[in-house]
């Protein structure tokens, strides 16, 4: 009979570790997933086919190749190796040359260098870059 | 015989023990449950037409109803009960359990306290108590009388189940003071009801963890070159470094083109592994120091050169 002499006591703890059993199983789950090396390798893959998208993207050498045609033809020096392209832009007129310059910088190359050069009000523009 | 059973786990249907000074040693009380009702040797009452309409407001106001009746010394709790007046009892519930201790009742055994006060119509003639006292209904307030008084051709009757009221307090020995039922019931949905929440929270941690697992399987069968994690660490590495040089290079060439304005003329641009190095013709001095201000805003290094001239340089 003592039981019914603390019942209120009883239903108390009960419901005190019924709470705490069932935080703790929370804050386990919690830090399972926090420390879960499969959160990092799902980011990482994530991260990685993200970059991949925007840097080496296959369809990128068409908007690569679009490059070529900005300008009058005769303007341009293309060669291109593999995934390699030496380009110089000759005689840009400023329009051209912010043209050129505003493409480029929206290619997803790596630019190795670009030089551009003011000559007599016309630009000279080089560049290396890969993908 | 197992109807009676039945209806005896209904409190109306548990002994009813009069609680009275002058009673004898209860004895076989440990394992019976029962309901007691007290003699006005244990409370004092006010019958009152107050205007108030629910218990809540009679129970605040049940102490000022009191005021200079009761002694100061002990602690007292107030019963209130809505009928043609209200009916408001004061009561310490120490002197009550101490009494009954000393008279052998188990006390977890007690389910509800009743006051002889409540059930004045049943009361239709003197209730013994011992051998001197009794307890009668006088003028519609029970009182304790000596014997010798009685009318001696009243009958005494015997206290049943059948006076028990409506209502009654509920007599709970351990909770009645530290932890009253109310508190306690709500104090533990409140927990349970974390508990659940808790529950559920952490149930949603793990299937979140089951679906990250599914992905990562669906990604690595998607790219198998990924599935090595010095593989994954190395291409990260790769492409975050031409990420960020590469991001830093464009954000340097735009940050030249904002500082540009009429009177400026770029001259070169050279973008190389390092740095983004501009040189700029300007029209006049003026123009190289408003222009030089504007880089060293943008986080820009500059340096003045002659013929106007200013170099603008951006680290990578």
């Amino acid at each position: 009979m003592q039981f019914k002499l603390y019942k209120n006591e009883i239903i108390m703890v009960l419901a005190i570790c019924v709470l705490l059993g069932a935080f703790f199983y929370k804050q386990k789950a919690q830090n399972a997933q926090k420390d879960d090396a499969s959160i990092v390798i799902l980011q990482e893959t994530k991260k990685i086919i993200a970059l991949k998208k925007v840097w080496a993207d296959k369809s990128s050498i068409s908007k690569i190749k679009n490059l070529k045609n900005i300008v009058s033809s005769s303007k341009v020096k293309w060669n291109k190796k593999s995934k390699k392209l030496s380009v110089s832009f000759l005689d840009l007129s400023n329009k051209e040359f912010n043209k050129v310059m505003t493409k480029i910088m929206n290619l997803p190359i790596e630019i190795i260098s670009l030089e551009a050069k003011e000559v007599d009000s016309k630009y000279k523009v080089e560049m290396k870059c890969k993908w | 015989m197992e109807k009676q059973n039945i209806l005896n786990f209904m409190e109306k249907n548990k002994e009813l023990l009069l609680i009275h000074t002058d009673m004898q040693n209860v004895e076989g009380t440990k394992t019976k449950r029962m309901n007691i009702m007290l003699t006005p040797q244990f409370y004092t009452l006010r019958r009152e037409a107050v205007p108030v309409k629910y218990i809540y407001q009679a129970k605040k106001i049940a102490p000022s109803m009191f005021d200079g009746l009761l002694d100061d010394t002990l602690n007292y709790q107030y019963y209130v009960e809505k009928g043609e007046r209200w009916l408001f009892i004061a009561y310490d519930i120490e002197k009550i359990k101490s009494f009954l201790v000393e008279k052998g009742i188990a006390l977890e055994n007690i389910v509800k306290i009743y006051f002889a006060d409540q059930s004045l119509s049943h009361f239709v003639s003197p209730v013994l108590l011992g051998t001197e006292q009794a307890l009668v209904n006088l003028n519609g307030i029970m009182t304790v009388v000596p014997q010798k008084i009685l009318d001696t051709q009243s009958s005494p009757i015997e206290i049943t189940s059948q006076f028990i009221p409506k209502k009654g307090e509920t007599f709970n020995l351990a909770s009645n003071v530290s932890m009253p039922n109310n508190e306690t019931y709500i104090l533990a949905a409140i927990f349970i009801l974390f508990a659940a929440m808790y529950t559920v929270e952490g149930s949603r941690y793990d299937m979140q963890d089951n679906k990250e697992s599914e992905k990562i399987a669906e990604l690595f069968e998607a790219h198998p070159s990924l599935s090595s994690a010095y593989t994954r660490k190395n291409i990260l590495e790769k492409y975050n470094r031409l990420d960020k040089k590469e991001r830093q290079k464009r954000k340097i060439v735009k940050k030249l083109s904002h500082i540009i304005f009429k009177g400026v003329t770029l001259q070169t641009l050279t973008i190389s592994d390092h740095s983004v190095q501009s040189t700029f013709k300007c029209k006049d001095q003026n123009i190289v120091n408003k222009l030089s201000s504007l880089a060293s805003k943008e986080k820009l290094i500059s340096q003045k050169g002659s013929n106007n001239l200013l170099s603008i340089e951006g680290k990578l």
